[in-house]
């Protein structure tokens, strides 16, 4: 079996990912893997809030605090956000001295194109994933504490506890916050991509949404800007109906 | 047990540390604003010396923010009033009364909400532009409420439906129209949702930058958000007050977010559950 998927995921899988990803860079641009390190951030994107409100349903001291805390970008206009950090980010600006004063030399976080797409959605990130930790708080107030007090019982560990109780007590949840985080890795960047780096440097941050947006507003190409989008349509709607397949089998063996 | 307690504060000092990566951008950002040029320029962190409220002052009067804090005001003040208007409207029919064709309306606004925004903002340019509503308030205004109705629609309805049916015959027995009805009781009877509602589409179109982008192509009337992104090229040495911009379109949201945090946590989770 190992094989077989190897092979599926290095030979087709992997293509797919890069030819849809250059279909978005554009000729002439660099081949960054803008939309497969999207794929890739997605698992961990799901599990960073899933074990935050993990932590704050087996109240964590302080917990009450932190779902306001954490939630509270969310709320913020992507372009507030992006302005935000670019302050922080500026190559004379606070996280480079900050890198300076224990030796680190400083990084041109929106500058180098090899960089500035993981600044972009290190940002992203900062920003969304109060609003995944508050869905899968609503999640867990559904949760039946009855399993809970049984699995504290039987004496299980925190790991078993969240492996064998948790988790399949929230694969509804989970599958919602899979695709909804993918759709907003997609499409709700551009407000980031547009105050951050405006699509540079040398195209490396092009993302659907940002390119689609180009083709109309700047080259005045609305035939070429349609047919992305439509792209991108399918492209969210098969990889959406994807998702919940695969994990719908997965809960159903587990 | 007093192990498990040992794995609780151990958890809860990272995540101490990444509320405070959370909160601090914008206290820096704060910060900034109240600092003079000089004070920046020699040292990024230091709290400033004095309360200064000249930078927002500036930003408020000579870089315009005032004018285009009054587009965002008016034109999101216009679409949340239409869309809790036709959203409680359309989400009393679907869920209590019984049309021909309601089943169909009602998966045609489900479709609409999954219609992602990019696939239709094209065509909507184009059918905007035909109509001469471009750089318009009443084309923003429509273009932000067929946006956000679907979603307004979908979550009135599912409130409606936990409405017995039995107050609706009792008020129609008494002789109300059905206007009556709607205006009279299931107007006030849907407060709660339509406060979760109406708080959510005001921050999605406080926040918006594309769609405004789209259709508020001159300067004079660009938006709130549209204003911050102008911003950084017009004063991106004149560091405080660049942030003085990104504080005054940021304080709204914060204040609304202090006082109604739990309506709009309610209005975003309820798509996940009932979903």
């Amino acid at each position: 079996m190992a094989p077989t998927v190897l092979i599926i995921v290095a030979l087709r899988l992997w293509p797919l990912v890069l030819g849809v990803n250059f279909s978005f860079t554009g000729d002439g641009a660099r081949n960054g893997a803008a939309v497969g390190l999207l794929v890739l951030l997605l698992p961990v994107a799901v599990a960073i809030p899933g074990l935050l409100a993990t932590s704050i349903y087996l109240r964590v001291p302080g917990h009450r605090v932190y779902r306001g805390v954490y939630f509270f970008p969310a709320v913020l206009s992507p372009v507030i956000v992006g302005a935000i950090f670019n302050l922080l980010l500026a190559y004379d600006g606070p996280l480079n001295t900050l890198l300076g004063g224990v030796g680190l030399g400083p990084v041109d976080w929106l500058g180098d194109p090899d960089v500035a797409i993981f600044a972009v959605v290190g940002v992203h990130v900062w920003a969304t994933f109060g609003m995944a930790l508050v869905v899968f708080l609503a999640g867990f107030a559904a949760l039946d504490p009855s399993l809970l007090d049984a699995a504290k019982v039987d004496g299980a560990s925190l790991p078993q506890t969240i492996w064998h109780v948790i988790i399949p007590g929230l694969s509804r949840t989970i599958q919602f916050v899979f695709v909804t985080t993918m759709i907003g890795m997609l499409t709700s960047m551009f407000g980031l991509l547009f105050v951050m780096t405006s699509g540079g440097p040398e195209a490396s941050t092009y993302l659907p949404e940002y390119y689609i947006w180009v083709q109309q507003g700047q080259f005045n190409q609305p035939a070429l800007a349609s047919a992305a989008s439509t792209a991108l349509f399918l492209i969210m709607l098969v990889v959406g109906l994807a998702q919940i397949g695969v994990l719908r089998r997965a809960g159903r063996e587990s | 047990m007093a192990g498990r307690r040992l794995t609780k504060w151990f958890v809860a000092v990272p995540m101490a540390a990444l509320a405070l990566a959370t909160v601090y951008p914008l206290l820096f950002t704060a910060n900034v604003a109240m600092k003079t040029r000089r004070e920046y320029v020699l040292d990024r962190f230091s709290l400033s010396g004095a309360l200064r409220w000249e930078n927002i002052a500036s930003a408020w009067t000579s870089v315009g923010m005032s004018r285009y804090f009054l587009n965002s005001a008016i034109v999101v003040t216009c679409s949340v009033a239409l869309l809790l208007l036709f959203g409680s409207m359309a989400g009393f029919a679907l869920a209590r009364l019984r049309f021909r064709g309601s089943s169909v309306l009602f998966l045609g606004c489900l479709a609409a909400l999954f219609i992602p925004f990019q696939v239709i903002m094209i065509p909507l340019t184009r059918v905007m532009a035909d109509a001469g509503l471009v750089d318009t308030y009443p084309g923003l205004v429509l273009a932000y409420v067929a946006q956000f109705l679907p979603f307004t629609v979908f979550l009135m309805t599912s409130y409606y439906s936990t409405v017995p049916a039995e107050i609706v015959d009792a008020a129609r027995i008494d002789g109300n129209t059905l206007y009556g009805v709607y205006w009279r009781i299931m107007l006030p009877l849907g407060r709660p949702a339509l406060l979760s509602v109406g708080v959510l589409n005001a921050l999605f179109c406080w926040n918006d930058v594309l769609i405004s982008l789209l259709m508020m192509p001159s300067a004079e009337n660009r938006t709130l958000m549209v204003g911050v992104t102008s911003l950084r090229g017009q004063y991106s040495d004149d560091i405080p007050v660049f942030a003085s911009g990104v504080l005054i379109a940021a304080v709204p949201v914060l204040v609304v977010y202090l006082f109604l945090q739990r309506q709009i946590a309610d209005g975003v989770t309820a798509g996940a559950t009932k979903g």
